[in-house]
This record gives C-alpha cells, sequence and structure tokens, in this order.
C-alpha cells in the first residue's frame, strides 16, 4: 500500500465517521421532534372529535361537520371519526354530501356491516326503496365490530320496519321470522318481533312472540296486554280474557285493557261453543237469537232472502226442539250470524252484544273457511 | 486531513460557483486511486439519502407547525387571521430573501438544474437554510405552494454540502445535485420510483446511466427513513378500480382532454404574471410576497381557505367524495389562481402539490359529474382524482413517465394503470400542442439561463447512417486474391477503391494507394502475385451500420475519406457507402 493510499484511506476514514456521527445526531434530534408532533396531532384529533361529539350531542350538526374534518385532518383514516362525519354532514342536512362519503367509505370497505346500514339509511331518505334494502341486507350479511349477532338482529328489524313502512308486509313477516328464529328469549325483543308481525299482519305469529314474552316474565303488563289484544283479535277469548285479566291486575289504570278485558267476559258468556252442555248452549243459541232478531228488526235495508228467512223454522224452533237436534241448532247459529253480517253490511256497525256477535259470526266463518279448505 | 468538524470553513474556501471548466481537483490532494472515487460515490449517496430524509421529514413537520402556530388548528373562513398571517408572513420572507437568503426564491428544480449545469453542482449551505426555514414559513402561512420542489433543493444542498467534504472531482460534485434531488423528492412523495424517473426527466433532463445506481440508492435510502416516520402507506387511500365496461376509458379520455386545457390555462397565467411581477421595481418587488399573501388569504377568508398551504387534506377529503361538483371546479379554479399569485410573487415553495391539487379537484368534479348522469360508471371518485393528479402534472410539468408512476405510487394502486396512461397521454399531447415550451424550461429562460431538457431532447430529430447512406459505387476487391488479380479489376480511374478483408472487415484505398501498388507491381514478380490484403496498411475502417447516428461516423472522416456501412445480420455484406461530403448535406438539409 502506497503512502498516498494510506493517506485517503484515514482521511476518507474520518470524514465517513464524522458523517456517521452528524446523521445519527440528526436522526436523534428528529425522533425528539416527530414523537413531539406526533403527540401534538393526537390530541389536537382527539380535542377535535370531542368537540364534534357535542355538537352533535348539541343538535349543532354544523360545527359537527367541521370538528370531525379537522379531527381526520390530524388522523387521517380514523374510522369512527369518518363514519361521524358522514352521519353528522346527513344529520345537517347535507344529504348528498353525506351519501357521497359513505360511498368513498363504501368502495374502501364494501364488506363493512355499519357503512351498509348508513347508506341504507340514506337510500330511504332519498326514496330510494331497491337501493335501501340492498344496503340492509349487504349490512345484515356485513362485517360488524363488536356483538355483530345483535347489530344485525337491530338491523334486521330495521329493514322489516322499513318493508312495513313500504307496505312490502311479505317479505317483511319472512325478515321478522328471520331475526325471530335465530333470536334468544329476551321479553323485550319477543314483544318487539310481536308488534311488529302485527303490523305485518301475522297475528298469528306475533301471539307466539307475545306468549313467550308472557312466560318469560308473568307480570309485564305490556306483554299480557299485547297477548290479550292479539288473542282477543284471534278468537281465542278464554286466553284473551286471561292474559287481559293479568294484565288490568298490574295496571288497574289502563281503561283500554279494561275495556277489552269486559268484552272478552261478554263474549264468552254469548259464545255457544260445543262443549258447553245442551241445555246452556242451546239457552246461548237462544238469547242470541233474540238479539239478532231485534238488529233485524231495526235494520229496513236488509236483504229478502235474509227476511225470509226469519219467517221459517230457523229462526222460531223452541229450546225443547233445539235441545234434541244439533242440526237446528246449527241452522239457528247460521242464521243469526248471517244476520249479524248483513247487517253490519247494510244498516250500519254494529254496538253492545251485536258487535260482540258480529265477531263471534266472522270467527265462525273464518273456521267454515279454512275447515272447507 | 479533513473532516467534518471543520464543515463550516471548508464550505467558505470552496463556495466558489466554478464557472470555468477547470479540470484541477477543488484542492490541492495529490493524485488518487481512480477506484477511492467510485466507492466513495455509491456510499456517499446512501448518506446523502440518510440526511435527505431526515430533513424532510423536519421541514414537514416544520410545515405543520408553523400552519398550526400561525393559522390556528382548524381553518375556517371568515377567521380574520388567514388575512394578516399570510400578508405579515410575505413582508418576513421578503425581508429575508432579500438581505438573508438571495437564492432561496423559486420552486427549487431549475436552482437545482443550473447548480448542475452552470456551478458544478454547488449549492450552498445558506441555500439549504434559507430553503428549509423560508418554504416552511410561507407554506406554513396558506401560500398555495407545495413542499415536493423545496424538498428536492434541500436534498441537493445537502448532496452538495456532503461531497465537497471528500474533495471528489469536478464531475463527481456535478452529478451528486441529482442524487440529492432525488433524496429529496422520493422522500416528500413517499415515491421513490417517480423521484427517480423526475430528477432523470427535469433535472438532468436526459438518460444517464452513470448515475442511475446512486440516485437509486439515495432515493431508497430516504424514503426508509421517511417511512420510518411516517409509515408505508401511500399518500392517499384509493379503491382499486376495476373497468369492467371499457367504455367507460372515454371518460377518462375526456379528463385527458380537460386537463390538457387546464394545463395550458395554468402555464399561460404564470407565463403572464411572473414576467410582469419580476419587471418592477425593486422596492415595489419587496411587497409582492405580501400582496400575494394577502390576496391568497382573500379567497381564504371568503369561503376557500382549503386553497391555502399545499392541500394535501383537502385532496384526501376530495377523494372521498366530501365536496359536490360545483365545489371541486370551484377549489381548482381558485386554487390556480392562488398557485400563480403566490409562485409569481417569488415567494420560495413548490409547484407539484398545487399542480396535484388542481389536477385532483378537477378528476373528482369530472368523476362527480358523471356519476351523475352516467350512473353505470364503476371508477370511485378516487380514481377520477387520482387520474386528474396524473393528468395535470403529465400536461403541467411535462414530465408524462413521471406521472404515471407517481400516480400508481401515491394511490399505492397499480389497478388505475390504464386510464391513467390513457388520460395522461392525451392531455400531455394537447399540452404540447398549445404550449410548446415546458413551464420549467419557460421559467429558466425567463431568468436568462438555457439548460438542457428532456423535453429539448424529445423535439430533436436525431439523424441515422441510412439518412445520408448511398450505394456503392466504387469497385470491391477481394483482400484475399492477388495484386495482381485486383489492378486487372481497377482498369478505371475510380477515386477510392474498397477491400474486402478477413473477418468480414474492409479497406477503402484511395487512387494514390492504387498507383503506389501498380507501380509496385509493375517492378517486382513477388509483389504481383501476393495477396492484396497482406500490401494495404493494417488498419480497417470501423464497423458502422445504418441505424447508428449520423454524428457517430464523423470522427472517422478524418482518416478515411470514405465509409464501408455493413449490415446488421450478414457480416461483411454491404449495404453502402458514405462519404463526408454526403453526411454534411445530409445535415444541411435538415
Amino acid at each position: 500500500m502506497t503512502a498516498t493510499t494510506q493517506r485517503f484511506l484515514v482521511r476518507d476514514s474520518l470524514a465517513v465517521v464524522s458523517l456517521t456521527a452528524i446523521t445519527a445526531v440528526l436522526f436523534a434530534v428528529t425522533l425528539f421532534l416527530f414523537r413531539s408532533f406526533e403527540a401534538h396531532r393526537a390530541s389536537l384529533a382527539k380535542y377535535w372529535a370531542h368537540q364534534g361529539l357535542a355538537a352533535l350531542q348539541t343538535n349543532q350538526p354544523a360545527n359537527a361537520v367541521t370538528a370531525y374534518r379537522t379531527a381526520l385532518s390530524y388522523a387521517p383514516g380514523e374510522r369512527n371519526d369518518e363514519l361521524m362525519l358522514a352521519e353528522a354532514l346527513g344529520e345537517a342536512g347535507r344529504i348528498d354530501e353525506s351519501f357521497n362519503y359513505f360511498t368513498g367509505l363504501w368502495e374502501s370497505r364494501p364488506g363493512d356491516g355499519l357503512i351498509n346500514l348508513e347508506m341504507a339509511r340514506l337510500a330511504t331518505k332519498q326514496l330510494n326503496t331497491q337501493d335501501a334494502v340492498n344496503f340492509y341486507l349487504a349490512a345484515i350479511d356485513g362485517t360488524w365490530e363488536g356483538d355483530a349477532i345483535e347489530r344485525r338482529r337491530a338491523t334486521r328489524l330495521e329493514l322489516a320496519r322499513y318493508l312495513i313502512q313500504q307496505r312490502e308486509l311479505v317479505q317483511a313477516r319472512t325478515e321478522l321470522l328471520i331475526a325471530g328464529g335465530n333470536a334468544p328469549n329476551i321479553p323485550d325483543l319477543d314483544i318487539t318481533l310481536g308488534g311488529l308481525l302485527e303490523q305485518a299482519n301475522d297475528p298469528s305469529d306475533a301471539l307466539t312472540y307475545y306468549q313467550r314474552a308472557v312466560h318469560d316474565r308473568p307480570r309485564d303488563a305490556d306483554a299480557l296486554a299485547a297477548a290479550g289484544r292479539v288473542a282477543y283479535a284471534l278468537g281465542k277469548y278464554p286466553q284473551a280474557r286471561n292474559w287481559l285479566d293479568r294484565a288490568v291486575r298490574e295496571h288497574p289504570d289502563n281503561g283500554k285493557n279494561s275495556a277489552l278485558l269486559a268484552q272478552s267476559e261478554r263474549i264468552l258468556q254469548l259464545v255457544p261453543a260445543e262443549n258447553l252442555p245442551v241445555r246452556e248452549r242451546v239457552n246461548r243459541i237462544l238469547a242470541a237469537r233474540a238479539i239478532a232478531k231485534l238488529r233485524m228488526s231495526g235494520c229496513a235495508a236488509a236483504p229478502k232472502d235474509l227476511t225470509a228467512r226469519w219467517a221459517g223454522a230457523d229462526a222460531t224452533a223452541n229450546a225443547s226442539a233445539l235441545l234434541t237436534d244439533p242440526d237446528r241448532q246449527k241452522a239457528a247459529l247460521q242464521l243469526i250470524y248471517d244476520t249479524e253480517i248483513a247487517a253490519s253490511q247494510h244498516c250500519g256497525a254494529p254496538t253492545g252484544d251485536d258487535a260482540l256477535l258480529l265477531l263471534l259470526a266472522r270467527s265462525f266463518a273464518q273456521t267454515e273457511e279454512t275447515s272447507h279448505q | 486531513m479533513r473532516c467534518f468538524c471543520c464543515w463550516r470553513d471548508h464550505s467558505r474556501r470552496q463556495r466558489r460557483p466554478a464557472i470555468s471548466s477547470n479540470p484541477e481537483p477543488l484542492d490541492s490532494l495529490p493524485v488518487e486511486p481512480q477506484s477511492r472515487q467510485e466507492r466513495l460515490f455509491l456510499l456517499l449517496s446512501i448518506f446523502i439519502g440518510v440526511i435527505s430524509g431526515l430533513l424532510v421529514v423536519s421541514f414537514r413537520m416544520a410545515i405543520e407547525w408553523l400552519n398550526v402556530l400561525l393559522l390556528g388548528s382548524s381553518i375556517q373562513p371568515h377567521q380574520l387571521n388567514l388575512i394578516f398571517v399570510p400578508a405579515l408572513a410575505g413582508i418576513a420572507i421578503a425581508i429575508l430573501t432579500r438581505f438573508v437568503f438571495p437564492q432561496v426564491t423559486g420552486s427549487g428544480i431549475n436552482q437545482t438544474k443550473t447548480a448542475m449545469y452552470i456551478h458544478n453542482g454547488y449549492i450552498s449551505f445558506r441555500t439549504v437554510i434559507g430553503k428549509f426555514l423560508l418554504s416552511a414559513l410561507a407554506i406554513g402561512s396558506g401560500y398555495s405552494l407545495g413542499p415536493e420542489d423545496p424538498s428536492l433543493q434541500i436534498g441537493a444542498g445537502v448532496a452538495s454540502l456532503v461531497s465537497r467534504r471528500f474533495g471528489l472531482s469536478k464531475a463527481r460534485l456535478r452529478l451528486f445535485a441529482p442524487i440529492g434531488a432525488a433524496a429529496g423528492l422520493a422522500a416528500a412523495f413517499n415515491a421513490p420510483i417517480s423521484a427517480i424517473l423526475f430528477v432523470i426527466e427535469e433535472v438532468i433532463g436526459h438518460w444517464s446511466a452513470d448515475v442511475l445506481g446512486s440516485i437509486v440508492l439515495s432515493a431508497i435510502s430516504s424514503v426508509v427513513v421517511a417511512r420510518w416516520f411516517w409509515g408505508a402507506e401511500p399518500m392517499f387511500r384509493v379503491p382499486a378500480v376495476t373497468l369492467r365496461d371499457p367504455r367507460e376509458l372515454a371518460a377518462y379520455a375526456v379528463m385527458g382532454v380537460l386537463g390538457g386545457g387546464a394545463a395550458f390555462v395554468f402555464a399561460r397565467s404564470l407565463e403572464y404574471l411572473r414576467p410582469r411581477a419580476q419587471r418592477m421595481r425593486s422596492t415595489l418587488r419587496m411587497m409582492q410576497p405580501a400582496t400575494a399573501g394577502l390576496l391568497v388569504g382573500c379567497i381564504g377568508y371568503f369561503g376557500l381557505p382549503q386553497v391555502m398551504g399545499a392541500g394535501y387534506g383537502t385532496i384526501d377529503q376530495a377523494m372521498h367524495a366530501q365536496f359536490a361538483w360545483k365545489m371541486l371546479l370551484l377549489l381548482a379554479l381558485f386554487k390556480l389562481i392562488a398557485t400563480t399569485l403566490s409562485f409569481s410573487s417569488g415567494t420560495p415553495g413548490g409547484m407539484f402539490a398545487p399542480t396535484l391539487f388542481v389536477g385532483a379537484m378537477l378528476g373528482a368534479g369530472i368523476g362527480s359529474l358523471g356519476k351523475i348522469f352516467l350512473p353505470h360508471l364503476t371508477g370511485s371518485v378516487a380514481s377520477y382524482a387520482v387520474v386528474g393528479m396524473g393528468v395535470l402534472f403529465a400536461a403541467f410539468l411535462r414530465a408524462p413517465l413521471t406521472s404515471v408512476f407517481m400516480a400508481m405510487e401515491i394511490s399505492g394502486n397499480y389497478s388505475i394503470v390504464v386510464p391513467v396512461i390513457l388520460a395522461n397521454t392525451i392531455a400531455y399531447l394537447i399540452s404540447r400542442a398549445l404550449q410548446p415550451t415546458p413551464i420549467f424550461e419557460f421559467l429558466t429562460h425567463q431568468d436568462g439561463l438555457w439548460l438542457p431538457s428532456m423535453e429539448e431532447q424529445r423535439e430533436e430529430s436525431d439523424l441515422h447512417i441510412e439518412d445520408a447512406l448511398q450505394p456503392n459505387s466504387f469497385p470491391v476487391l477481394a483482400g484475399s486474391g492477388t495484386v495482381e488479380e485486383a489492378l486487372n479489376l481497377v482498369r478505371q480511374d475510380f477515386s477510392h477503391v474498397i477491400v474486402r478483408c478477413a473477418k468480414g472487415l474492409w479497406y477503402v484505398a484511395e487512387k494514390d494507394e492504387i498507383d503506389v501498388l501498380r507501380t509496385a507491381a509493375a517492378k517486382d514478380e513477388d509483389f504481383r502475385v501476393a495477396r492484396l490484403e497482406e500490401k494495404i496498411g493494417p488498419a480497417r475502417t470501423p464497423m458502422l451500420f445504418p441505424d447508428l447516428t449520423l454524428s457517430s461516423a464523423l470522427p472517422y472522416f478524418h482518416r478515411w475519406p470514405l465509409l464501408p456501412v455493413m449490415n446488421r445480420a450478414k457480416r461483411g455484406a454491404l449495404e453502402g457507402t458514405l462519404s463526408l461530403e454526403n453526411v454534411l448535406r445530409r445535415y444541411q438539409q435538415e
């Protein structure tokens, strides 16, 4: 190695060592400043997110939008802030911007349950039914943070409510039955499901959920009243009376329940059930025939064939004749029911016992129809 | 012996623009081994990358700190500080630029290029400090300028500073400027490939294999440092683009057309305002940064604070579809105005970020509008915004290759490449047609400098040998034959003869040589039967092919009056001949 080469080697080594030392010092200083910088940015992001939440809670969505935008400028990509910003935009009435924002979020995370749910809500506001349903369904199938099962069920119930509002009752019922099928026994949830099924024109399944709620919470006045109401509507008067009686006992002040209970009791006094002793059944038929006859006499617009039937044997058969002949009992009952139905059609809505007989008539007709099918 | 502890003294001693091309080393070092410079070159490239990366990280932090400090943590319209802060900052910038840092005006790209081509890569430490401080103050106080171009100059300054310590040759020192520039830009953009390509396209101005390895090393080193601090996430988050229907490319093509037009407007605005601003008296020029700050502040105060500063937050918001299309187009327009004002006033700061901003707003605006009228479009607003950024970059900065890679790197999304290439190409071609001189070149011309550029090279059409090639009209003799046979063939009075020699090589003999051969053959029997190849000179004509540049043939006319041109596929086959007269005539036809 020549002397010149040695000189260069020593010289360069020293220079490289110096350069390394300078780089290390610069790195340490930058790191220190960067940590401080990041901490400051994080605190600013937190502060503005807090301001945004406060603005939303005080119903100042425009301020919330500004605050969340600022928060996101210090913590870009913060999912919660992004969602809150989109919500704030929606609440501020900037539906298009909110929809655009959610669309942007949705495009980056198309499987996110919460984003799909928000998209569905915005689509409902934009009166876009098909998109709303699609987004609701995507939200149900999407990914959720936290209690995914609970969130999916809540979303399905929201979808069902929306479908009911849109009068898509068949689809709403389907969604409700799916939600109910996967649901645990929670009385409040059962009551909600029952209520929605009632709205979806499915009182029978609604009664099932009310019954479940009553079973789990026997002294829940709301569940008892709802079960009694649906049972009454379905013609299940003994059950209706039982539940309504318990509901009234829990809340004696509820006049509506008391009135329905009174009607249930009265209807049970009127109904000529086949399992009654023959004499009792005949007595009830005779009492009902008297009521119907009175209704008929006050209804001049009744069809002529019905008037003719009131002049026949079914209208005049006495107790002994009915006691020995079940066919006559049926014929007399048919006359009573036909009279109440025809009178309600031609002579206005019935009141009192006539209204109760009309209920029995309709229930009987429905049963007959079902048995024929 | 020199070391980095003596930094200041050395920098002073060497701070002289080396305009003359003196081949002497900077100081009186003994003769050094050649391999030393090569080894140091690569090692220093890494150090330059790391230090530039650290400085650029600090630079970005400084901008954001100043922004929060001066304008508050939430910038909203109708805040009075939006007006007076940029104006006051403008006064400070003007004073400091005039009396302390006179070299820091402008974006930094042309200054780096000037350093490389005129000052042997020299950028003073004072300029680096000044660029860092004043650009941070300008951008932080709301001027519509970006941090990338200053980062590029800071990187180049670091490279100049470091390389000078090692006493490298001037040729090497010159090459360090683009190495540092690539490092600075790569760290600022978090995009090493784009930075490398941009430096080649815009700073060096031509493809240079000498420096490519070092540029790559420094760019990668700086990006590693920047990512260590900021994370490896791309600058913008864009969902993957799936082109389900090729007809959607039409929307991107429209964007290319509009982008080309917008770039033209942008360039013309700068071309109009900057020279007029520079022609003013020096006292009035001192007022320009403050006036620009005031006007930009007014734009912010009266409703569009998004145009203030670099605007990356707003680009991100546009990508997340937070603005309606009318707002997006309004932002694009006012950003263009604010940037023209800021840049023309001589305030230090870059053009990259504003260009990207205008492109993103334009792209997002077109994307949003398209989705209203053509709801079947599958591209997201973000993808249109990214393509828009690439479009403006290609058309305004005239860096088409960089623009494609930049769009991919800053979005981390390679699925976007087809729309980007299509739109960028259209925009670039439109811009070239409307505005033959690129903006950076225009700015250097305005400053009285004429530096090489890639665009200049694109305009030039190199002539090739085939353009001046003539069919052979001279006798061709076999070198393996005897002298007598050869002379018998040359009955007529030709000025030259061509001799086919062994291994597919050629020799061209002039008339005098033939006459000498003829005289010798007449006297000597042995000479007549000797092989012709042995009796002509040992030299052979160079191997020239039709596709070589015409200039490559010029050095050989000193020795050969006529040059045979060969076929690349069939060695020894003659394609034609080339004479100096043919070459000159062809050049004169251009």
